[in-house]
């Protein structure tokens, strides 16, 4: 049962991906991603991740993608002309050439025994609320608070570029 | 669902089915029951809002349907609906225009899954309940965002930007506010939250503490909002936006819209309910002989009171929307958060 959902899930995810790819609106191309993204978390959900399965969900498809979504919708015009004029057909087999050779040597490593797929879903508690809070809370503490740092140094960052430096309120 | 496998085990024809049988027919019960449930609400919310909206401004609302009290004005509603014609405009997204309100029923249903009606009886009882429904319903959100983007048209594009502005910002409020109960429960699962909150009016969660008081009306405005109702109901201003991201649509797929609208009013406020007014225990202990008819009372009455403000509060501005989320309601409810750890260490709950 777990296996035939592990494979379903995994090709959903595939096909998630290759769609996004080959869309031509930039917003359907973002909701396939977010189709993706909830394919993703049902594979953590049979690997028995429910937690990291959950905040997929809410993190990356409920959240970053409509801020995605919201970007996409704004500046659709001019930024899909400029893409367009860039990509010149006779750079495709350079644009397609370094994730080819990642894709080739990946497939490399993974031949024979390696490439197991499903190996049967973890011990019961792995990965539950009160192990990640005990890791993020107890032994990674401190890189977890310097990340928060790092996230609000982008978010002051990234006003001072939107607004100009004259117009900070703190100006 | 537990009980549910065990009425089915002793049912003639189900006793010889293996686990896994029983679990796939439980769940397709229950995901019947449930649809229905929730299509039951739309039907009995819209008539009630009705009525609610008279009373509150001195007359009458639907009295002429179905004799009594116009009780069968939102049946007759609901069928006008499904009769009507399917429009999709000719400059649409097609593709998109009419998956998306399937994907906000679809957020709105699977929220449902985790609600605990009774003891032991939930759809899915699941380790991280609560989580798992702002999960699904931040879906909901997605949907708004693609029906507006596929109808076209700046009205329906401007509501959608506003709907899923307002309701991200609102499901940190939302979410925060319930974290004081989570952390007096200990667990993310409903049903452990509910049987946290035994005995008794003064064992529910809103009466343990004044900073879980406080929560528990943070939840409420924030509930308001993230269900676009009003006074915050942006999205669909019909002064400003026509009917918001909903304007383009027609019929069935109007009445998805709708369907997702009242059904998420009933589970932000059965949220209240099992989180902060004690879930299925009746407010003086000994009396709970009917645990699912408490439950669903006292979620009427949440929505009772949701319709109270939305028919007495004027509109709030966009402006005043945001501000209200992001510089009282978030700092408000971090502090109930800390007040109530506090109160809990000196009190001696934890270590």
């Amino acid at each position: 049962m777990e296996g035939l959902l592990f494979w379903f899930c995994g090709s959903l995810l595939l096909l998630g991906g290759v769609m996004m790819v080959v869309q031509r609106s930039a917003v359907v191309s973002a909701l396939w991603l977010v189709f993706a993204f909830l394919s993703a978390a049902g594979i953590f959900a049979v690997l028995g991740g429910t937690f990291l399965a959950v905040m997929q969900v809410l993190v990356y498809a409920g959240a970053i993608m409509v801020l995605f979504l919201f970007v996409i919708m704004m500046l659709q015009g001019p930024v899909m002309d400029g893409e367009r004029r860039l990509m010149h057909p006779a750079l495709w087999p350079l644009i397609a050439a370094p994730p080819a050779a990642v894709l080739i040597m990946l497939a490399g490593f993974l031949r024979g025994d390696r490439m197991v797929g499903f190996a049967g879903a973890p011990a019961p508690g792995f990965g539950s609320v009160v192990q990640v809070a005990t890791l993020l809370l107890g032994r990674y503490l401190l890189a977890f608070e310097l990340i928060s740092i790092i996230l609000l140094v982008a978010l002051i960052g990234a006003l001072a570029v939107g607004r100009g430096e004259r117009k900070l309120p703190w100006k | 669902m537990d009980i549910l496998t065990a009425l089915l085990q002793g049912l003639p024809g189900f006793g010889g089915m293996s686990d896994q049988g029983l679990f796939i027919t439980g769940a397709a019960v229950m995901a019947t029951l449930m649809f229905t449930v929730m299509a039951l609400c739309a039907i009995v919310f819209t008539w009630m809002e009705r009525k609610v909206a008279g009373f509150i401004q001195s007359r009458y609302g639907p009295m002429r349907t179905g004799r009594w009290h116009g009780w069968a004005q939102a049946v007759a509603d609901m069928l006008k609906i499904l009769g009507k014609e399917d429009i999709i405009p000719a400059e649409a997204d097609k593709g998109l225009f009419v998956f998306a309100p399937l994907v906000v029923l679809l957020g709105s249903l699977l929220a449902w899954v985790a609600v605990p009606w009774a003891p032991g009886f939930v759809a899915a009882d699941l380790d991280l309940g609560l989580f798992f429904i702002f999960a699904a319903s931040s879906m909901v959100v997605i949907g708004i965002l693609m029906a507006g983007w596929a109808s076209n048209n700046k009205w329906a594009l401007y509501g959608a930007a506003r709907g899923a502005a307002q309701m991200v910002s609102y499901e940190i409020p939302l979410a925060l506010a319930t974290i004081p109960v989570i952390m007096h429960v200990g667990s993310l699962n409903t049903q452990d939250i509910v049987i946290a909150q035994q005995g008794g009016i003064w064992h529910w969660f809103i009466l343990r503490d004044p900073f879980l008081f406080v929560a528990f009306w943070m939840y409420f405005i924030a509930s308001i909002a993230e269900t676009n109702r009003g006074p915050f109901d942006m999205p669909e201003t019909e002064s400003e936006l026509v009917a918001g991201y909903h304007t383009e649509y027609t019929g069935m797929r109007f009445a998805f819209f709708f369907l997702a609208e009242y059904a998420n009013l009933f589970l932000v406020s059965l949220i209240a309910v099992f989180v902060f007014l004690g879930g299925w225990w009746s407010p003086i202990p000994g009396l709970d002989f009917a645990p699912a008819l408490t439950f669903v009372i006292k979620g009427i009455l949440m929505v009772f009171l949701n319709m109270w403000v939305r028919w007495t509060l004027p509109r709030v501005r966009v402006d005043q929307l945001m501000y209200l989320c992001w510089k009282v309601m978030i700092p408000v409810t971090l502090l109930c958060i800390v007040g109530s750890g506090i109160l809990m260490i000196t009190s001696g709950a934890v270590g």
